[in-house]
């Protein structure tokens, strides 16, 4: 049975954390746990009343998208996975990455695409953390540039490109023969966000040479 | 001109969230991360967290990322030089509460969270600590 509470989570996974999304849940009391079938006019009206305060309040970015999903969620409107594939088809996310908030954001962003294209929750925060991980080289070693966000489907399933390009210095092949055998230490950071990517996802490819910049592309898979 | 000291969105907002409370009980130190963990949270942290370790004399510092649901290299470095610091001042730091799927994801990067010491949960480092005096 589909309670308003699970209807609402799936929407809010990703965006709003668990422990925030519990808050949201008890401040609206028993209505939560009702099948979604069997609520009221009036009692929608309270849900989405509550949604809109904190969901405004705790979202970073796209606050008013997540309200109208979770409007539709609760007029019974079913996110179907064709839905989901067609959507994902179209979906270019591009996300500038400038300063250190612009990590947080990507990653966040980058979390509910993977929750929202049906990947697992484990895999949701793998995808996260790898983004995390490009737009801090980003913003670390070029200073701007952007991150890509690239849902679609192939024959196996629901998968997600990321691509991070910036037109910063480049790496170049000493450099970059130390960073994948780990022996690369920066004064910054620990010298393995690259190498932690590399690990994490399932398909990784970079373009980098001084002086033309650097892109990485990797793909993560969803389980079937 | 009325605009010309107007300070930005972005300074404000990194202003406003800058500073976690850090609690004492008996000689340990307990911070509790409800927030994400940025940057430049993660370093200011670790600046008032040596400086409440001398204040206090504490002989532990527990730092409960339960609600954290991303940890990535550099967050990781900065818990260990939390750690490695802090262990030079004569105290112990016990993480607490990393959650299952970020726990796969840095053992997946290769990282390695080797300058602090675990809990699973508060009540456990709480006892760990007690052990060490």
């Amino acid at each position: 049975m589909k309670t308003v509470e699970s209807a609402i989570s799936a929407v809010l996974s990703g965006s709003i954390t668990e422990i925030t999304q519990r808050s949201i849940f008890n401040r609206l009391g028993p209505l939560a746990s009702r099948p979604l079938a069997e609520i009221s006019e009036t009692e929608r009206r309270t849900v989405m009343h509550e949604l809109e305060n904190s969901v405004r309040l705790f979202a970073r970015s796209g606050a008013a998208e997540l309200v109208a999903a979770c409007s539709r969620v609760l007029n019974g409107e079913t996110v179907g996975a064709g839905d989901r594939r067609d959507t994902g088809r179209s979906a270019v996310k591009t996300l500038d990455i400038q300063q250190e908030k612009d990590i947080a954001t990507a990653r966040l962003e980058a979390w509910s695409e993977a929750v929202r294209i049906g990947l697992s929750k484990f895999t949701s925060v793998k995808v996260a953390t790898a983004v995390s991980e490009l737009a801090r080289n980003i913003v670390f070693y070029a200073d701007r540039g952007k991150v890509e966000l690239r849902a679609f489907t192939d024959a196996h399933g629901a998968r997600l490109q990321i691509v991070a390009s910036d037109k910063g210095p480049g790496i170049d092949s000493a450099r970059l023969a130390e960073i994948f055998e780990g022996t690369y230490r920066s004064t910054r950071g620990m010298g393995k966000g690259l190498m932690a990517v590399k690990k994490l996802v399932d398909e990784f490819h970079l373009d980098t040479a001084p002086g033309r910049g650097t892109t990485v592309t990797c793909v993560f898979k969803g389980e079937r | 001109m009325a605009h010309a000291h107007e300070p930005s969105d972005d300074a404000s907002n990194l202003r406003g969230d800058q500073e976690l409370a850090i609690i004492q009980i008996k000689n340990c130190l307990l911070v509790s991360i409800q927030t994400e963990l940025h940057d430049r949270l993660a370093l200011n942290l670790q600046a008032a967290i040596m400086e409440r370790v001398r204040a206090v004399g504490a002989k532990g510092i527990i730092l409960d990322v339960s609600a954290v649901e991303i940890i990535d290299s550099y967050i990781t470095r900065i818990l260990n030089d939390i750690g490695k610091s802090v262990r030079y001042m004569g105290a112990e730091c016990y993480i607490v509460g990393i959650r299952p799927a970020v726990a796969m994801t840095l053992i997946e990067m290769g990282v390695e969270l080797d300058s602090v010491n675990t809990a699973l949960n508060l009540d456990l480092a709480l006892e760990k600590l007690e052990l060490l005096q």
